[in-house]
C-alpha cells in the first residue's frame, strides 16, 4: 500500500467524521419527519373519532333535552292551550332550563303535523318532515343546521299522542360546541350536503369535512429537534474545526516535524554529531519522546556505524596484514599491485622478491614456534632496511616481497643488498639456529611498457637463479634468465604437482653403476621421470620447477613411494643396490629421512645408498650431519653427488660422513678433455679422495678411453651411457 | 325481627298494591290524573286536595294520603290539570297561567263525582289553598254525600300589597279581562310567587279569595267544617287562629307546628285528621 501523508489522513478523517454527521443528522431528520406525519396520521383518526363522539354527543343530548321537552307539563300544556304558544316558545322554554342554550329554535306541531303558530322566527318547518320523528341535517342557504323531532304524548304509557316537538340547531355550531376536541379543529369544520335535501343524522359524519388541529406540541418539539439539530450541526462544525486544529497542531506539525527531523538526520548520515539541533521540543509527549528515543537511537546507531567503520578498517586492515609478522599479506600484495598497475603516474616500477633459504628445514628441524621467530627477525631485519614508504609484503612461508614504484634498478639493487646486509647481521642463534640464516634475493624492473605480471615472472626467474648453487644470493633479471621461463611451463608445474599427489605417475630409469675394474653392475641410480597420459617429464624438466616451486622435500617422498613401488613389484633386480637422489631440503627434512630409513629396513635386500650434493654440508652441516648419520644407522650407505661442479670444498671433504663419492661429469670429462694442468688437478683430486678411503664413482662414462684412465686412477665405481646408452 | 315490623312492612305492601292512578278526561284535550286508594267501605272516602300549583305528591299530601290509606281510608288524592293535560309537576310561578279557580271547582266536582259513585260518604281534606277551593266548592255545590271538610292550613290566595291594593288590582284585572281579543299576560306576585305569570281571568280567579271572603264562606257553608292549623304557621298572621274560630267552624290547634305539618307534627296531624274521621256518625 502506497504510504499516505498525515495531512491527507487528517483531511480524510475530518471528512469522514463531517459524512457521518451530517448522515445522521439526516438520517435523524427523516425519522422525525416519518414519526411526525405517524403522529399526523394518529392524529387524524384521533379526530375523526372525536367527530364520531361529537355526533354521539350531540344525539344523546337531543335525546336528552327532547325527553326534558316532551315530559315538561308546560310543553303539554301549550299543546293542550296553545293561545300563549309564541310567549311559551320564545320565553318559557328557554328560562326552564330544560334545553341547551345553543338551540337556535324549538317549534310544536299537532298530531297531524302542522306547526302550532305560523309565527315562526325560528324557521322552524311548517310542517313535519316526512321522516320525523328523527334527527335530520339540511343545508339551508348554506348554513347547516340539525332538527330534531321527537312525539309528545300525554301518558307515561305513550298512548295519548299529545303532538309532536321540534329542536334546531346549528349543527356546526354544535359539533363545535359539544366537546373539548383534541385532535380535530372545529374552526374547519365544514359539510358538503346538498341544499335543502334533509339528510339522517347517522349519516351526517360521511359529510362532515374537517382538519386536525395544529399540533403544537408536535409543531414545538419539530422545532425544538430542528434547532437542536441546527445547534448540533454548529457544534459539529465548531467540533470538527476544534478537531482539525488540534489535529494540526499536535499531531500532523509534530508528525511533520518529526518527519523532516528524521529526514534531516538521514540526510546528515551517519554523523549524529551533525544533526540539527531541534529548535523546540514537540508539544506533544510521546512524539518529542519517540523523536528523542530516535535522536538517541541515531547516535547510538551512528556510533556503532563508527565503530563498525573502525571495526572494518582494522578488519581491512587485519585482512592485508600478516599475523606472525606484522607486515602486509598477500592479498594486500595483491591489491597494491593491482592498483599499481592502474595508476599510469608510475612509469618505473621495481619489484624485490626475498626467500628464505633452506628455511623447510630450519622448520622441520628446530620446530615451528622457531620456524616463526625465524620469519619474524627477517620481516624485522627486511623492514628495518626498506625506507618509512616502503611497504613489506609475506607472501608465504619463508617469501617476502616488496614494490618500489618510480624506482631504478641501481638503487632497487641497493634496498636488496641493505635488506641482505641486514639479514645477515641479525644473530639467528639467540633463538637456538645453529646454521646460519640467508636470503637469496631476486629483483627484476619494469618500465611503462611492461605489465606487472611479467615483472613478477622475472623476479620469480631472478630469485629462482639466486637460489641456484653457486649464484650470487642477489639475482637481478636479465635475459638470459629469460630460458628458465621454459622450464616453468604450465604443463611441466602441473605434472610435477601430479606426481607430487600421485607418486605412481613417476617412472625410473635405473642406470647401472658398474663395479670396477670388473664391470660387475654394484647397483643402479633410480632416475626420475614423470609419465603423465600425454608425455614424459624428463629430470631436465622436473627439477627447475621442483626447486623453483620449493617442492623438494615433496618430491623426494613422491619419488620413495615411487621406488618402494617397483621394489614390491620387483621391477628392479634382486641383489642389487639402490642409488636415490634426496635434494638438500629432503635431507633436512626429518620425514623424508624417515621414511627412506623405513624403505630401507623394509626391503633389507636391496641396500639403499642414497645421493645427496655437497650443498647440505657446506650451508647446514650440523642437521645433515645428524640425517646423514640416521640413515647410516639404518643401513643405507651415503654418496656425496656431482662432486666438483660445485663448492668442492676440500675443508669439508675429509670430515663428510659419506661413504661414497661421485665426481661430476663435468670433472670426469677433465680428464679426458682438459689440458695438462685441469688434468692433473682431476687427477690429484681423484687420488686425495681415494687417499681418505672414500668409494669414487666417475659419473659420465662414454668411451673405453675415459674408463681406462678413471680405473687408472682408482675409482672403485663408474657409470655413464658407456654401460647404459640411452634408448 | 319484630313481629311488629314485620306487620307494618306487610301492611305498607298491601296499601302499595293497591295505590292506582287515575285518569280523568276533562275535554279539551285535558286530562286530569289522581292517586286511588282504595280502603274499607265502611270508612269514610276521603277526598285530599293539594295546595296552589302543588301536586298529590307534594309532601303534606303525600303523606296524609298514605297514612289515611294505612288506616283503611279510601282515599283519592287528585292532582289539578291547571290546563295541563296529565299534569305531574307543581306548576311553576313563571309559566304561563291560564287556569282559573273555577277550573279548578269543575275538576273538584268531576272528581267528587267520580268518587261518590264508590263511596256514600266522603269527606273533602285540603292542605293550603286546597282548603280554600274545597271551601269554595262546598260552598257552591252543597251535597250530603260529602259529611265533612276538613281544611289543613288554610290560607288565602296571599296578596302582601295589602287589602286596599288587592282591590285595585283586582279592579284591573276585571278592566283587563274584559278587554276583547286575547289578553295579554300579567305578571305580579300571588301567594308565595313573588311573581306570577297568567292571564288577568287566572290570576283574577284566586286573587278574589280574600281572608275576608274565605271567612265568609266558612261561615256560610252547611258542611261541618274543621280547620287544622299549626300554631307556628306564620303565612297569614298571629289573628288567623282565632278569626277561622269566630266562623263557627271547629278548629283544632296543632302546637308548634307550621304551615306544612313536617317532622313530628306529621303524626300530630295525622291523628288530628283521623280524630276528625273517626268522629263522624
Amino acid at each position: 500500500m502506497k504510504p499516505v501523508k498525515v495531512t491527507h489522513l487528517s483531511f480524510a478523517y475530518i471528512a469522514l467524521v463531517a459524512l457521518l454527521a451530517l448522515g445522521l443528522g439526516l438520517y435523524t431528520w427523516v425519522q422525525i419527519g416519518q414519526r411526525a406525519e405517524q403522529i399526523r396520521e394518529e392524529e387524524r383518526t384521533q379526530a375523526r373519532r372525536e367527530i364520531a363522539d361529537a355526533l354521539q354527543a350531540i344525539q344523546a343530548k337531543l335525546r336528552t333535552s327532547a325527553k326534558a321537552l316532551a315530559e315538561w307539563d308546560e310543553t303539554r300544556q301549550q299543546l293542550a292551550y296553545d293561545e300563549y304558544y309564541p310567549l311559551w316558545r320564545d320565553q318559557r322554554v328557554k328560562a326552564s332550563g330544560l334545553i341547551p342554550g345553543s338551540i337556535a329554535a324549538v317549534g310544536l306541531y299537532h298530531p297531524g303535523g302542522g306547526i302550532l303558530s305560523r309565527d315562526n322566527p325560528g324557521h322552524m318547518p311548517e310542517a313535519l318532515p316526512a321522516r320525523a320523528p328523527a334527527a335530520l341535517v339540511v343545508k339551508e342557504q348554506g348554513r347547516d343546521w340539525l332538527y330534531h323531532f321527537f312525539p309528545i304524548y300525554a301518558d307515561p304509557g305513550r298512548e295519548q299522542l299529545l303532538g309532536y316537538g321540534g329542536l334546531k340547531f346549528d349543527f356546526l355550531a354544535e359539533m363545535a360546541s359539544i366537546r373539548q376536541f383534541r385532535y380535530a379543529d372545529p374552526g374547519r369544520l365544514q359539510s358538503d350536503l346538498p341544499e335543502n335535501t334533509p339528510m339522517r343524522f347517522e349519516d351526517a359524519l360521511a359529510h362532515l369535512r374537517y382538519g386536525t388541529q395544529a399540533n403544537e406540541g408536535l409543531a414545538a418539539l419539530h422545532g425544538l429537534l430542528r434547532d437542536f439539530q441546527v445547534r448540533m450541526a454548529l457544534l459539529y462544525v465548531a467540533g470538527l474545526a476544534v478537531a482539525a486544529w488540534l489535529l494540526s497542531r499536535f499531531v500532523v506539525a509534530p508528525l511533520r516535524r518529526l518527519s523532516a527531523d528524521i529526514d534531516a538526520l538521514r540526510e546528515t548520515g551517519a554523523k549524529a554529531a551533525d544533526a540539527p539541533a531541534p529548535l523546540e521540543p514537540l508539544i506533544v509527549w510521546e512524539l518529542e519522546n519517540a523523536r528523542r528515543s530516535f535522536r538517541d537511537y541515531h547516535a547510538r546507531l551512528s556510533d556503532l556505524r563508527s565503530d563498525l567503520e573502525r571495526s572494518s578498517r582494522d578488519f581491512f586492515d587485519q585482512a592485508r596484514q600478516d599475523a606472525l609478522t606484522g607486515v602486509y599479506n598477500r592479498r594486500a600484495y595483491d591489491e597494491d599491485r593491482q592498483a599499481l598497475a592502474q595508476d599510469r603516474r608510475h612509469e618505473l616500477c621495481a619489484l624485490i622478491l626475498f626467500d628464505c633459504d633452506h628455511f623447510k628445514a630450519i622448520n622441520d628441524t628446530y620446530g615451528h614456534e622457531v620456524g616463526d621467530t625465524v620469519i619474524r627477525a627477517i620481516a624485522h631485519c627486511l623492514q628495518g632496511a626498506l625506507r618509512d614508504q616502503d611497504r613489506l609484503y609475506r607472501l608465504g612461508g619463508d617469501e617476502f616481497a616488496t614494490l618500489l614504484p618510480d624506482m631504478d634498478e641501481k638503487s632497487a639493487l641497493a634496498i636488496a643488498e641493505r635488506c641482505q646486509e641486514h639479514v645477515m647481521r641479525h644473530d639467528f642463534r639467540q633463538y637456538g639456529v645453529g646454521e646460519p640464516i640467508g636470503i637469496s634475493i631476486g629483483l627484476a624492473q619494469a618500465g611503462a611498457e611492461l605489465p606487472l605480471a611479467e615483472l613478477q615472472k622475472q623476479a620469480d626467474l631472478a630469485m629462482y637463479a639466486a637460489k641456484r648453487p653457486g649464484q650470487r644470493k642477489i639475482v637481478v633479471y636479465e635475459e638470459r634468465l629469460g630460458g628458465v621461463s621454459a622450464l616453468l611451463a604450465n604443463d611441466k608445474i602441473t605434472a610435477v604437482y601430479q606426481a607430487i599427489r600421485d607418486p605412481f605417475l613417476i617412472e625410473f630409469r635405473y642406470q647401472p653403476v658398474k663395479r670396477l675394474p670388473g664391470l660387475e653392475t654394484a647397483y643402479v641410480e633410480a632416475l626420475a621421470r614423470i609419465n603423465t597420459q600425454d608425455t614424459i617429464i624428463r629430470p631436465p624438466d622436473i627439477f627447475p620447477v621442483v626447486q623453483a616451486r620449493r617442492l623438494d622435500a615433496e618430491f623426494d617422498q613422491a619419488v620413495i613411494q615411487a621406488v618402494q613401488r617397483d621394489l614390491e613389484f620387483k621391477r628392479i633386480p634382486e641383489g642389487l643396490g639402490l642409488s636415490i637422489n634426496l635434494s638438500v631440503p629432503g635431507l633436512l627434512n626429518p620425514k623424508v629421512v624417515d621414511m627412506m630409513i623405513a624403505l630401507s629396513q623394509a626391503y633389507p635386500e636391496s641396500r639403499i645408498l642414497v645421493e645427496i650434493t655437497e650443498t647440505a654440508f657446506i650451508e647446514h652441516m650440523d642437521l645433515a650431519t645428524q640425517q646423514i648419520q640416521r640413515l647410516r644407522a639404518a643401513g643405507c650407505a651415503i654418496a656425496l653427488d656431482d662432486f666438483g661442479s660445485g663448492y668442492s670444498s676440500l675443508r669439508h671433504l675429509a670430515s663428510m660422513p659419506v661413504d661414497i663419492v661421485k665426481f661430476d661429469i663435468d670433472l670426469v670429462r677433465l680428464l679426458h678433455a682438459g689440458d695438462a694442468r685441469q688434468r692433473r688437478v682431476a687427477q690429484d683430486i681423484a687420488r686425495m679422495v681415494a687417499s681418505v678411503g672414500y668409494g669414487m664413482v666417475a659419473e659420465g662414462i662414454e668411451t673405453q678411453e675415459l674408463l681406462d684412465q678413471v680405473l687408472a686412477l682408482g675409482f672403485s665405481h663408474a657409470q655413464g651411457y658407456y654401460f647404459d646408452p640411452p634408448g | 325481627m319484630p313481629k311488629w315490623i314485620v306487620a307494618v312492612l306487610g301492611l305498607l305492601a298491601i296499601a302499595a298494591a293497591r295505590a292506582e292512578e287515575v285518569t280523568l278526561d276533562l275535554g279539551e284535550r285535558l286530562t286530569a290524573r289522581a292517586e286511588y286508594r282504595p280502603g274499607r267501605p265502611e270508612l269514610p272516602a276521603v277526598l285530599l286536595l293539594h295546595g296552589f300549583l302543588q301536586t298529590q305528591d307534594s309532601p303534606t299530601v303525600h303523606q296524609l294520603t298514605d297514612n289515611l290509606g294505612t288506616e283503611g281510608y279510601t282515599v283519592l288524592a287528585p292532582t289539578l290539570s291547571l290546563d295541563v293535560p296529565a299534569r305531574r309537576q307543581s306548576l311553576a310561578c313563571e309559566a304561563i297561567h291560564t287556569h282559573t279557580l273555577e277550573d279548578a271547582l269543575r275538576e273538584i266536582g268531576a272528581w267528587v263525582a267520580w268518587l261518590k259513585a264508590r263511596h256514600p260518604r266522603i269527606v273533602l281534606l285540603g292542605h293550603s289553598f286546597g282548603s280554600v277551593e274545597l271551601l269554595a266548592y262546598v260552598q257552591q255545590h252543597p251535597d250530603k254525600a260529602i259529611r265533612k271538610l276538613i281544611g289543613v292550613s288554610i290560607i288565602e290566595g296571599r296578596y302582601r300589597a295589602g287589602e286596599d291594593a288587592r282591590r285595585r288590582k283586582i279592579a284591573e284585572l276585571r278592566g283587563l279581562a274584559s278587554s276583547a281579543g286575547r289578553p295579554a299576560v300579567v305578571r305580579q306576585q300571588f301567594s308565595f310567587c313573588r311573581q306570577i305569570q297568567g292571564t288577568p281571568q287566572s290570576l283574577l280567579s284566586y286573587l278574589q279569595w280574600s281572608p275576608e271572603r274565605i271567612l265568609g264562606a266558612a261561615r256560610s257553608v252547611h258542611t261541618a267544617t274543621t280547620f287544622i292549623v299549626g300554631s307556628r304557621d306564620d303565612l297569614m298572621g298571629p289573628a288567623w287562629i282565632g278569626r277561622l274560630r269566630q266562623t263557627g267552624a271547629r278548629v283544632v290547634v296543632i302546637e308548634g307546628a307550621n304551615h306544612f305539618m313536617k317532622g313530628e307534627h306529621e303524626f300530630n296531624l295525622l291523628d288530628s285528621v283521623l280524630d276528625e274521621l273517626k268522629a263522624l256518625p
